[in-house]
């Protein structure tokens, strides 16, 4: 018997040892299916995708409702395909930015103090965008595909542009869309917000359940823009067989 | 008589299975290191018998202190700022694959001797 006296505290041990191994295997099973334990690179990268995502999906509903909308049209009598195209023609001037917007939002200030750059405000935008605002303005200016948001500088100091206008402090953006994902776009780890807690700016986010916006300033033209319809391909246009 | 600690490994996975208590998941880390120490005097405890010179005060103070304080000092590491961590991690890791080749030493030189003699 005095053979095997190792026999006890090992087995001993080993109960221990199983007990540690089950626990942990368990524990780190949870922590593959947490998303508050992944790697913030790896969340940022699945915010990405899942947005990127989420614009293709956007796109295809709103495909889809075109074309279910001409093919209800083809039904319809005169006055609801006038009544159709009006609705249509709302909704091309939101987009456009003819029309002054009311909505929920979100608000972002930026006061006198904090250290920003024209790049800031870009990225600022580009972020609310991604988030999925529908309308933008700074400053009052409201933002489209034709605004320039760039820099400035005199014999004293360097000024950022909306417009080529100079932008005055305290700088207000006020986005529409749903103001907690607006929120969440801005703050997620190491998005905008982060950054530029790296430079000791802060700016001010505060969510409104009733924003105005005003509609673009100057509206943009559209004198050389014509569809580009493909030519007609017929079966005498082959190509020539060379000897 | 290797079957009965066989046996208390089976038995404590199963206890573990069914103990519904969760290590929060910020000391999973911590709970990491002090498994791998732990694994390490299990190991070293294995090689200790084959050697002849097994200890069983040994092998219990070691298997449950070295688990407590690489656990506490990737802890201490993490309040410092230090990654002890890492550490802990690699002096383990290095000290259990010796003990596994010593373990598989040994297991071929019985295995040897034994054929030999049956010749």
């Amino acid at each position: 018997m005095r053979k095997y006296r190792w026999q006890a505290p090992l087995t001993l041990v080993f109960i221990v040892l199983g007990i540690f191994l089950s626990l942990q295997y368990q524990s780190q099973n949870l922590i593959g299916s947490d998303l508050s334990m992944q790697r913030t690179e790896n969340l940022i990268a699945m915010v990405r995708g899942l947005s990127e995502k989420r614009q293709k999906l956007a796109l295809e509903i709103v495909d889809l409702n075109m074309h279910f909308n001409s093919q209800q049209n083809s039904y319809l009598d005169e006055s609801k395909l006038a009544e159709n195209l009006i609705s249509d023609m709302n909704k091309m001037s939101f987009l456009t930015g003819s029309t002054t917007l009311n909505g929920a939002g979100l608000i972002i200030t930026i006061g006198q103090s904090m250290p920003i750059l024209y790049i800031d405000i870009i990225d600022i935008v580009n972020e609310l965008w991604a988030a999925g605002a529908e309308a933008i303005t700074i400053n009052e200016v409201r933002i489209n595909g034709q605004s320039v948001i760039f820099y400035t500088e005199d014999d004293y100091s360097m000024y950022i542009t909306i417009n080529n206008t100079r932008l005055e402090f305290p700088v207000v953006i006020k986005a529409l869309g749903e103001p907690n994902n607006l929120e969440k776009g801005l703050t997620l780890p190491g998005g905008i917000i982060d950054t530029l807690a790296l430079f000791k700016a802060y700016p001010i986010l505060e969510k409104s359940n009733s924003l105005t916006m005003p509609p673009v300033f100057n509206q943009p033209s559209h004198i050389f823009l014509s569809e580009y319809k493909p030519p007609e391909q017929t079966a005498a246009t082959e190509p020539a067989k060379t000897p | 008589m290797w079957l009965l600690p066989l046996f208390g490994l089976i038995a404590g996975a199963l206890v573990g299975s069914t103990i519904s208590f969760q290590v929060p998941p910020i000391y999973v880390k911590y709970m990491s290191v002090a498994l791998l120490a732990s694994l390490d005097s299990v190991l070293g405890g294995i090689r200790s018998i084959l050697d002849k010179h097994f200890d069983g005060a040994v092998l219990l103070s070691g298997f449950f202190a070295n688990a407590l304080l690489a656990a506490l000092l990737a802890y201490l590491g993490d309040l410092l700022g230090v990654d002890l961590y890492y550490a802990a991690v690699f002096a383990f890791g290095v000290r259990l694959f010796q003990n596994l080749a010593s373990i598989r030493h040994h297991i071929l030189t019985k295995f040897r001797k034994r054929r030999e003699e049956l010749r």
